[in-house]
């Protein structure tokens, strides 16, 4: 039981926010012959470096659901891909052990121009999934989505609701051994929304190792065992998730 | 020895996407054609037929002891799965720039699967090649079991390119309007529509003799048209024009792949 499954170690993250304005070859030219302000734009070149991360550390065990909270910009989004795989930190070091499901943002890399059948295989692949897997789930994967009708149709001429069911439906048909939820999603139509968030609460406590990002304070007391509370990219606290979640709604008000 | 094996395990491990991603441009390419997957075959055959007429007929070029068309052909058809599959991987990093902000996938894998899939077309191209070199009178011999020696190295030589351009194009956006610019000029600084006999200056011709194409096509041309083993020197010419590309390609890629992501 208390196997780490994730560990983060003194994680640090660095954006240029200069980056943005990029290089125009005129600018360029006419910097040059200007030695006064080379200098500055050095020292701007500092300024401009934003740390959405300073020295997080923490570590994650098997079966343990882990809150992330803080106000917008804290970090929160930044940490979840950063464990994810998707950025790599600064500085410091991030440690995953186990096949991981990242529920950010979902549908990522459907082709419009294929039929949701080719697409349900085209993002298993991209989800990391296997193609024996994908054959094996197929029908199940259908079946929650309750697309049946339409899976020779290309997801082109899909309204958004069925897009965003066939999505759900792909990426919650594995049982992943850590699981990274940005938001509980509800998706679709009334009843495919009861649907889809019973499903997704139900991977949240079917025990696996999650890390959950909500700004829903009741939903983070009821599902997660212990909180992360980021503040402008540092940890301002981390424990039991009744006591950290009362500090950061009092700290609010 | 440790990065070739991670190399490897990752190739074993997102084989299914790469499987997947180049189905996919075939499906997306002949979709809502008529002629379909025939457009390989006819394309080529056409193109080459337009320029013979151009460079033949109006420039009178020649070539002599061989074919004409074959001659123009053979470079044609190499020429063009270079230019259209480093086109293509030039912009499929940056094109997939919101999959990779979501999901990790090793980035490499889109220049790769745009080589493999022009890859696929150009060994459908070789149909139309191999019916122009029996329609001529070129004839066939033995040596062309060596052939996929060239494939090898072209292919090596269009995914370091891949590479570098991918690269440099997340940077700079306004490589897309630079290479096609380079590939016109690159067409024709190869020899492909006339002989590098032409040319009577030497010192010229010793530089054009760098150009890696030059020696892919060459190794080819010599076993094509003049039915002869190609030289030891040629062997080595051929191998380093791809092998020393894609080393340089691929290091280029992995130093920078990290920052790729804040250049969005």
């Amino acid at each position: 039981m208390d196997e780490i499954m994730i560990k983060a170690d003194h994680v640090s993250m660095r954006f240029n926010l200069g980056i943005e304005k990029g290089f125009s070859l005129k600018q360029g030219f006419v910097d040059l012959f200007n030695f006064r302000k080379r200098r500055e734009k050095k020292q701007k070149k500092a300024e401009n470096d934003f740390w959405a991360l300073t020295d997080v550390n923490f570590e994650i065990r098997r079966g343990e659901v882990v809150g992330l909270i803080g106000s917008n910009g804290a970090g929160k989004s930044t940490m979840l891909k950063i464990v994810a795989g998707v950025l790599k930190p600064t500085k410091g070091t991030i440690a995953t052990y186990g096949n991981i499901c990242p529920m950010i943002e979902l549908g990522a890399g459907f082709d419009m121009d294929l039929t949701a059948r080719e697409n349900v295989f085209l993002n298993g692949a991209v989800m990391g999934y296997s193609k024996s897997f994908l054959e094996s789930k197929y029908e199940e994967i259908v079946a929650f989505s309750e697309l049946q009708d339409f899976m020779d149709v290309p997801v082109r001429n899909f309204s958004s609701g069925m897009t965003a069911r066939l999505a759900f439906s792909i990426a919650t048909i594995v049982d992943p051994e850590i699981l990274i939820v940005d938001e509980i999603l509800s998706v679709g139509d009334l009843a495919f929304q009861q649907k889809s968030e019973e499903k997704m609460l139900s991977m949240i406590q079917g025990g696996t190792t999650v890390l959950y990002v909500s700004h829903s304070i009741e939903s983070i007391i009821k599902l997660c065992d212990r909180v992360i509370w980021l503040e402008r990219g540092h940890v301002r606290d981390y424990g039991d998730s009744e006591r950290v979640c009362s500090a950061y709604v009092e700290s609010i008000s | 020895m440790q990065f070739v094996r991670n190399i490897l395990y990752s190739l074993k491990k997102y084989s299914y996407l790469l499987n997947q991603l180049v189905s996919r441009d075939f499906k997306v390419k002949y979709k809502r054609s008529i002629l379909g997957i025939g457009w390989s075959l006819l394309y080529p055959l056409l193109m080459t037929a337009v320029m013979a007429v151009v460079f033949k007929n109006v420039f009178r070029f020649t070539t002599p002891g061989v074919s004409f068309i074959a001659y123009l052909m053979t470079g044609l058809t190499y020429f063009n799965y270079f230019s259209e599959a480093s086109n293509l991987a030039m912009s499929s990093v940056v094109a997939n720039f919101s999959l990779l902000n979501k999901v990790y996938i090793p980035k490499y894998i889109f220049p790769l699967s745009k080589c493999l899939f022009v890859g696929i077309n150009f060994l459908i191209t070789l149909i139309p090649l191999y019916a122009v070199i029996l329609l001529t009178g070129t004839g066939l011999n033995i040596y062309h079991l060596l052939l996929p020696y060239s494939w090898v190295c072209l292919f090596m030589f269009t995914l370091g390119m891949s590479f570098l351009l991918s690269t440099i194009a997340v940077f700079m956006r306004d490589m897309f309007y630079i290479y096609g610019i380079v590939i016109t000029l690159w067409t024709y600084l190869t020899p492909i529509m006339y002989d590098i006999a032409i040319i009577d200056k030497a010192w010229i011709v010793s530089l054009m003799k760098l150009n890696p194409m030059y020696n892919i096509i060459n190794f080819e041309r010599m076993i094509v048209l003049y039915h002869q083993m190609p030289s030891g020197a040629s062997w080595l010419a051929c191998f380093l024009s791809g092998a020393v590309v894609l080393v340089l390609g691929a290091v280029v890629f992995k130093k920078n792949q990290d920052k790729f992501i804040y250049y969005m």
